[in-house]
């Protein structure tokens, strides 16, 4: 079904559209990925791993990593192709809708942020900043199974 | 590039079980041909992406006035959408809807659904609307409306199995959808009886 | 991916077939990877083509599971097991794929091979039960019987 998935952070409950969002990326996976010749760095993994974060921490970090395309991700993406464009914008207003969520958990205290999962933002925004805008949009686009597999 | 060429209007959306058409009144132009072209904005390229319109290759010089929007409706937020005319050199404005649409709007009808009686097993088939709908199916037997069962189809396959009946007894079903990504869910469909044959072929 | 560093694989070098087992280097499924391959011939060298980016959760295909059927007074008792991941040796602990897919779901469906009906359900528990009505026992049920399952179609 459109497959929408309830994630349980401890108090907090979101609702997401998650297979219209894998959908909508492994339409576009190879058209992006291959975008980004870079190997030797990954934005989300590198140098540790998501799998690695607290179980504590997995609201906070997803709520940063929500605010993190919303805001830094999607609008770098833009390509030559009306296709991608289309899907991008599907994905991208898809995280709105989660990121609102998300961000009232916030505001509501259940999505606390521990020491881990700021640690671990500082990297990703390193790993970030350490590319060009449009190489480092584009990679981490690229990268968004990595999210959802670690989300589900 | 002269703008005389005026804006298509009565521009609408209908969206019924999640298919989303959006729709205008033909720019009249005699002995000419009219071409139209579509674009859509999400709440994410109003808010963050310095509200960019993104085209529908589908829908970009058609001479039809409809548009398919569904693949392009793909999450629940507003959107905003605008269509405009094209007559050889000459283009009009953008037309475009007025107020925005979310999908959350859409109208859900009841599920078509056949009740089958296979021997003693109470049977529904149900009407395949697509990935986004799921379904509450509610059987119960006649003479006992308070003992209501209900099984909740997510993917419409085959048919699907309900229950065992008792021979001699009428059973009764009604079926509604839910769609998950609006958390909303249609009126129930009609209720059908049906009764065991006893005598018909049985299972394997 | 995001480590850069090529690691050679021994038993794919001076080949002439043309596949090679990497389930071994890929076996980290939170990880993914990229491989590459070149040919060469009497000193001559191609270029090294590499695949896609290779995501094992989402890249690989999936096995049916295995299906035990057993009758009982009244019902049909259906087994299902899930597949397990790939081991790098006998002695190495079974995985199943429930562990790695916790949202694994089975399509379950039942063939009446006299009516020709086809019935489905949908599953996310291994073991469950199919009530038959009790005329269809008395008719002698045979202890001998066929489920179609998904992989038999």
């Amino acid at each position: 079904t459109a497959g929408n998935k309830i994630f349980h952070f401890g108090a907090c409950r979101v609702s997401t559209s998650m297979t219209e969002i894998r959908a909508g990326f492994t339409a576009i996976k190879a058209n992006i990925q291959a975008r980004d010749p870079i190997r030797s760095l990954s934005i989300l993994s590198y140098p540790h791993s998501l799998h690695k974060v607290k179980s504590s921490d997995r609201c906070c970090i997803t709520h940063h990593l929500f605010n993190f395309y919303v805001d830094k991700v999607f609008k770098h993406c833009r390509t030559e192709d009306s296709f991608v464009n289309r899907k991008i914008s599907s994905i991208a207003n898809s995280f709105l809708s989660v990121r609102r969520k998300l961000g009232q958990c916030h505001e509501q205290n259940q999505c606390m942020c521990g020491q881990e999962s700021t640690e671990k933002f500082k990297q990703i925004l390193a790993n970030y900043e350490g590319l060009n805008v449009t190489s480092a949009a584009m990679k981490s686009l690229g990268e968004l199974d990595i999210l959802l597999d670690w989300m589900e | 590039e002269d703008a005389l060429l005026p804006a298509p209007q009565n521009i609408t959306i209908l969206s019924t079980n999640m298919k989303h058409f959006l729709t205008w009144s033909p720019v009249i132009v005699q002995g000419e041909t009219v071409r139209y072209s579509v674009e859509f904005q999400g709440e994410y390229e109003r808010e963050y992406a310095n509200e960019s319109w993104i085209p529908i290759s589908e829908c970009s010089l058609i001479t039809g006035t409809v548009c398919n929007i569904t693949e392009d409706i793909s999450a629940t937020v507003a959107y905003n959408l605008r269509v405009r005319a094209d007559v050889g050199a000459q283009r009009s404005e953008w037309g475009t809807l007025k107020g925005l649409f979310n999908r959350i709007t859409t109208s859900l009808t009841p599920p078509l659904m056949k009740v089958i009686a296979d021997g003693y097993h109470l049977l529904v088939e149900l009407e395949d609307m697509g990935p986004a709908f799921q379904f509450r199916v509610l059987y119960w037997k006649k003479g006992q409306e308070r003992r209501v069962l209900q099984k909740v189809v997510k993917e419409v396959r085959s048919v699907v199995h309900l229950d065992t009946m008792e021979a001699g007894a009428d059973y009764c079903v009604k079926a509604q959808t839910y769609v998950e990504a609006i958390n909303r869910s249609s009126s129930f469909s009609q209720t059908q009886c049906v009764r065991a044959h006893g005598d018909k072929s049985m299972w394997l | 991916y995001g480590i850069g560093k090529w690691i050679r694989k021994p038993e794919c070098r001076n080949i002439n077939r043309t596949w090679c087992d990497l389930s071994n280097e890929t076996s980290d499924y939170e990880e993914q990877y990229y491989a590459s391959v070149k040919a060469f011939l009497n000193g001559m060298f191609s270029e090294w083509v590499e695949t896609t980016r290779f995501n094992p959760l989402t890249d690989t295909k999936l096995d049916p599971p295995m299906v035990s059927v057993s009758s009982t007074e009244k019902s049909i008792s259906i087994i299902l097991t899930a597949p397990e991941k790939w081991k790098r040796s006998p002695e190495e602990e079974s995985i199943s794929l429930l562990q790695v897919y916790p949202g694994l779901q089975y399509n379950v469906s039942v063939l009446n091979k006299k009516t020709k009906k086809r019935v489905s359900f949908e599953k996310d528990v291994e073991l469950f039960l199919l009530n038959l009505c009790s005329v269809l026992l008395e008719i002698g049920f045979s202890k001998e019987h066929c489920i179609a399952t998904l992989k038999d179609k």
